[in-house]
This record gives structure tokens, C-alpha cells and sequence, in this order.
């Protein structure tokens, strides 16, 4: 009777804290979206106005596409130089590897305002990067600050971090005799992997796909202090909504398609999966 | 031969990307580290030294208040997150039966959705609905919301394999469940709550996407680091950056020497070792 009690307060209390503070504010951002602001001021009047300006205003739509196909490219480069990165450490890390995890995790885990600012002091116009080239005598190089580039360096720089330690983790909770058991039953090394170790650790690799994709698809600071002119972001235009154009309501209706864009991404990945395949096998309470 | 030589260039290339990889991480840390430390600080090979930018930094009453108020932001956002989500985690893992993996999806939707979007969707239900004005208290509640799901996954990572028998070993004694909780539960988790509460802690500092939003006109160091960038980077913000990237390096300097010392594990199995 009383771990009844136990249990409802144990996972009472979060559930309320969520949807108090997470769903709540959520749907309040669906319904201001659905109003409009003039001069300032929030209008609560009924109208899609603020999805067609968004579906027809040219700009915006070119900023989700180009938002879109920056955080598909900038996530798929992290998960590119994440794997080989998680598979050194796990195969060379020895007893250091926890160690060698956290020092990736030490950039990711100082803020990302102050790694915009590490990450100017390395590709800005007088750089680390270009001051080394005209040291050497060549000329700099242009295209490494405030383009698009640079905005996908930003990002990838930022969320690596995070893209390697999923993956990492996804690789030690793997049983590396079914490698071996591969082998011997006379796999090459590549099929090896391409039949074992690939498909039992792509959830892990999904997951760091998502956690990178989520939030470069509304990243804000990398395109304003790396990205040009022709860098803003979804994001970014979202964010001056809510600032210097003080357009709230329209703000809330980009953020619900961010909203939606992102869940139709989840999707779309997690329909990919067959869990089962994956060697998923419940929520961990064995 | 050939199977050992190509065996040897996956080895190259393997270490290789490791390496560069932390160069890339590293190398414009260690960059503004020299420039902070340096009177020439655009580009500091070599640097002339001085600690006038760290004098200046700590002597600016603004930067003061600012880390004050940071760091009330990420104490309190970290505490909450993770008191909620060890009581999450027990939850989950001991009381939610069938109904976990919707319990579940609940407390890791946060991870699915971007900051920015946090922060925004905050602002509209205090500012339209409450007529709530921003400040730390309203910061602190959206930032431990984020917070909240990556305590849960560290949690969830530590204590799955935690062995409940003891509980009950404890309960047939006749241990009441808070004493139980207090004297068998807690000591042997708390490692899992410690490394949760400094990753969160860390997360909530040095928040800016959430906090923004919903600071009102108190300032944080990452807002006021962002006031600053926007006027160009200015070398205070050099030794800003470094100071904070020296505490977390010192935070997990102290982490790496308790696991050696064998005073905690932080999650670390021995057993496991050998995978892969």
C-alpha cells in the first residue's frame, strides 16, 4: 500500500513538473501562433495568417531549406568523424577511454556562447587560421568566415561532442565477440562489420543523429556570428521575432513548424529502425 | 602481408581522426587561452605575457553580478533537475509497470526538442498567459525542464543495473522505505546524482538559448558574453572563456581523481572492460 503511494508520488511529481513547464508552454506557443500581433501588441483574433505569410514569404521558406539541409549535412559530418573517433578510443583507449570520452566532453560542456568565441579567435579575419596563412605568405582564406561554411564548421565544432559520446556509449554496451563469432564463421573483417557491428549499434548512431540534427535545424548563435549574409538560419529568424521585430505571433508559428519539421525528422528516422534488429531489448531493467 | 598491412593503415587512420579530431576541439581553446594570457592577443606566438585582461575581467562589477547570478541559475536549475529525476529514475524502474515506456517518452521528450524552442514557448505561456515578468526564478524553472532529461539519461545509465534486492533485503528487516531510501538506496547512488548534478549544473551556466528568453533584465554571463560579442570580441571575453573552460577542466580533474582513487566510479564498470 504505501509503495503504491511511493510509486505515484516518485513519478507523479515529474509528470506534473513536465507538463506544467514543458507541454503547457508548448501548446501556448500553438495558440499564439493561430493569433497576431500589431504594433506590438497580441491580437487574439482566429487566422492562419501567420502560416501563409510563412508559406509564401519566399525568405522563409529558403531559410527552412537552407536550415534543413545544413543540419542534414552538418550532422552526417559529425557522424562521419564521431565513428572512427568512438571506435579508436574504444579499441586503443585502454583504461583511459572514460578519460579520453571526457576531454571531448569538456569543449561541449563550456557553453556555447563562449565556443562561438573560441571558435572566431581560430577562423576569424585576423584568426589563428588566416594570421598563420599570411605569416606563410599566402593569402587568406575567404570562405572560412561568415559564410555558410563557416556556420557548418560552427556546428559541427559544437556538437561533435555530443555526437561522440552517444556513439561511444552505443559501442561499449556492445558485445564485441559477435565480431569475433563473425570471423570465425569466416566473415571478412568488412562484412563483419557491415552485418554486425554496423546494424547493432545504428540505434545509438540514430539517436546521435538526432541529438546533433534537433538542435542545428534551430541553431541561433552560429549563424549570426559565423554565418554572412547569406547565412540566416530558421532559427535565427525565428529568434528576431521575438526581438528586434517584436512579431511574437509569427515567431510561435515558425516555432511550431520547427516543431513539426523536427518530430517529422524523428520520424522518419525512427521509422528506419527495426529495434529489434538493433538488439534493442526493452528500457534497460533487466 | 597485405591483410596485417591494410590492418595497420585501419590503425593509422583510426588514431589520425582521433587525433585531429581533438585538435579541432582543442586547438581554438587553447588559442584564446594564449590570447588571454597575452598582451598581443589577436595572434600570441609568442605571447607577451600579462594578466591584466584576467585584472580587468574580475575587476568589472557587471561580469561580477553576472557570474552571481549564473551561477544561482545553475545551482538551483541543477538541483531540481536532478532531485525530479532520480525520483524519475526510482520511478521508472521500480513503480511504472507497464506503463514505462510512455512514462519514459514523457521524460525524454525535452531532448527532442530544441532549446530555442524551450525557451521561446516559455516566454509566450509567462509573458501571455501569467503576465509573468522574466527572471532568475522563471530561468531557473525552463532550464531545469531541459536539465531534467539529461540528469535522467545519466541516472538511467548508472542505475540500471542497480541491484533493488537490497531494498527489499532491507525492507524484510523492517526498514521503513525512507530509511531504506536513506541508508541503502542513496549511498549507493549517489555517484549517479553527483555526476548528474554537475553536468547539469554546467549546462544550466553556461545556458544562453533558454535563458535569454527568460532572464528579463538579469544579467548571466553567457547573456552578458553575448552583449559583448555582438560589439566584437573584445580580449575580456578571452579570459572569460578561459576561465570558465579552466573550472569545468578542474571539475573533471577532480571527477578523474576521485575514480582513481576508487572513491566513486561515476558509472565505470571494470567487468566490462573488455567489450569490443
Amino acid at each position: 500500500m504505501k509503495g503504491r503511494w511511493a510509486g505515484r508520488a516518485l513519478l507523479g511529481v515529474p509528470t506534473v513538473f513536465l507538463l506544467a513547464l514543458f507541454v503547457l508552454p508548448l501548446l501556448s506557443m500553438v495558440v499564439l501562433s493561430f493569433w497576431r500581433t500589431e504594433n506590438y501588441h497580441i491580437v487574439q483574433d482566429w487566422n492562419l495568417g501567420n502560416y501563409i505569410t510563412l508559406a509564401t514569404g519566399g525568405a522563409y521558406v529558403t531559410f527552412l531549406i537552407r536550415s534543413l539541409v545544413m543540419a542534414g549535412v552538418v550532422s552526417l559530418v559529425c557522424i562521419l568523424i564521431a565513428w572512427p573517433v568512438s571506435y579508436a578510443i574504444i579499441l586503443y583507449g585502454g583504461r583511459y577511454r572514460l578519460l579520453l570520452t571526457l576531454a571531448f566532453a569538456v569543449p561541449f560542456l563550456t557553453g556555447e556562447v563562449l565556443r562561438v568565441i573560441a571558435l572566431q579567435g581560430l577562423l576569424g579575419p585576423v584568426g589563428l587560421i588566416n594570421a598563420v596563412l599570411m605569416a606563410l605568405g599566402s593569402a587568406p582564406l575567404r570562405f572560412i568566415m561568415y559564410t555558410n561554411v563557416a556556420s557548418a564548421i560552427g556546428l559541427v565544432y559544437l556538437y561533435l561532442p555530443i555526437v561522440v559520446t552517444v556513439i561511444y556509449l552505443s559501442l561499449l554496451n556492445f558485445d564485441a565477440r559477435l565480431i569475433d563469432a563473425a570471423k570465425i564463421f569466416g566473415a571478412s573483417p568488412l562484412r563483419a562489420f557491415v552485418e554486425v557491428t554496423w546494424p547493432l549499434n545504428l540505434f545509438g548512431t540514430l539517436i546521435g543523429f538526432v541529438l546533433c540534427f534537433i538542435p542545428c535545424l534551430s541553431a541561433t548563435l552560429v549563424p549570426r556570428f559565423l554565418g554572412g549574409a547569406n547565412g540566416t538560419l530558421y532559427g535565427m529568424a525565428m529568434a528576431q521575432q521575438f526581438g528586434e521585430s517584436g512579431t511574437w505571433a509569427l515567431g510561435a508559428a515558425m516555432g511550431v513548424v520547427l516543431f513539426l519539421t523536427s518530430i517529422i525528422a524523428v520520424l522518419l528516422v525512427g521509422m528506419r529502425v527495426d529495434l529489434r534488429r538493433t538488439g534493442f531489448t526493452g528500457f534497460g531493467r533487466g | 602481408m597485405r591483410g596485417t598491412l591494410t590492418r595497420r593503415l585501419g590503425t593509422y587512420t583510426l588514431l589520425a581522426t582521433l587525433i585531429l579530431s581533438y585538435l579541432f576541439l582543442y586547438l581554438p581553446i587553447l588559442h584564446i587561452g594564449l590570447g588571454s594570457f597575452a598582451r598581443n592577443h589577436t595572434f600570441p606566438y609568442p605571447p607577451r605575457w600579462t594578466l591584466d585582461t584576467f585584472g580587468r575581467l574580475f575587476g568589472n562589477s557587471l561580469y561580477q553580478t553576472a557570474f552571481f547570478n549564473s551561477l544561482v541559475l545553475g545551482i538551483g536549475a541543477a538541483a531540481l533537475a536532478t532531485v525530479l529525476a532520480a525520483a524519475a529514475t526510482l520511478g521508472l524502474m521500480r513503480h511504472a509497470g507497464r506503463r514505462a515506456g510512455l512514462y519514459l517518452a514523457l521524460f525524454i521528450a525535452p531532448l527532442f526538442v530544441a532549446e530555442v524552442l524551450v525557451g521561446i514557448a516559455s516566454l509566450i505561456f509567462n509573458g501571455l498567459l501569467l503576465q509573468l515578468q522574466g527572471n532568475l526564478v522563471s530561468a531557473i524553472l525552463a532550464n531545469a525542464v531541459h536539465c531534467f532529461s539529461y540528469a535522467l539519461l545519466i541516472m538511467a545509465t548508472q542505475l540500471y543495473r542497480y541491484d533493488w534486492r537490497l531494498d527489499d533485503a532491507a525492507m524484510v528487516f523492517g526498514a521503513s522505505p525512507l530509511r531504506t531510501f536513506f541508508e541503502v538506496t542513496l549511498p549507493l547512488i549517489w555517484p549517479g546524482l553527483l555526476g548528474a548534478f554537475v553536468v547539469t549544473f554546467i549546462m544550466a551556466f553556461n545556458n544562453l538559448e533558454i535563458s535569454f528568453y527568460l532572464l528579463g533584465a538579469t544579467p548571466t554571463l553567457p547573456s552578458v558574453a553575448w552583449g559583448a560579442l555582438r560589439y566584437g570580441v573584445k580580449p575580456e571575453l578571452y579570459a572569460l572563456a578561459t576561465a570558465v573552460n579552466l573550472v569545468v577542466i578542474l571539475g573533471l580533474g577532480v571527477m578523474f581523481v576521485l575514480m582513481l582513487t576508487g572513491k566513486a566510479r561515476f558509472g565505470h564498470r571494470p567487468e566490462r572492460a573488455r567489450a569490443v
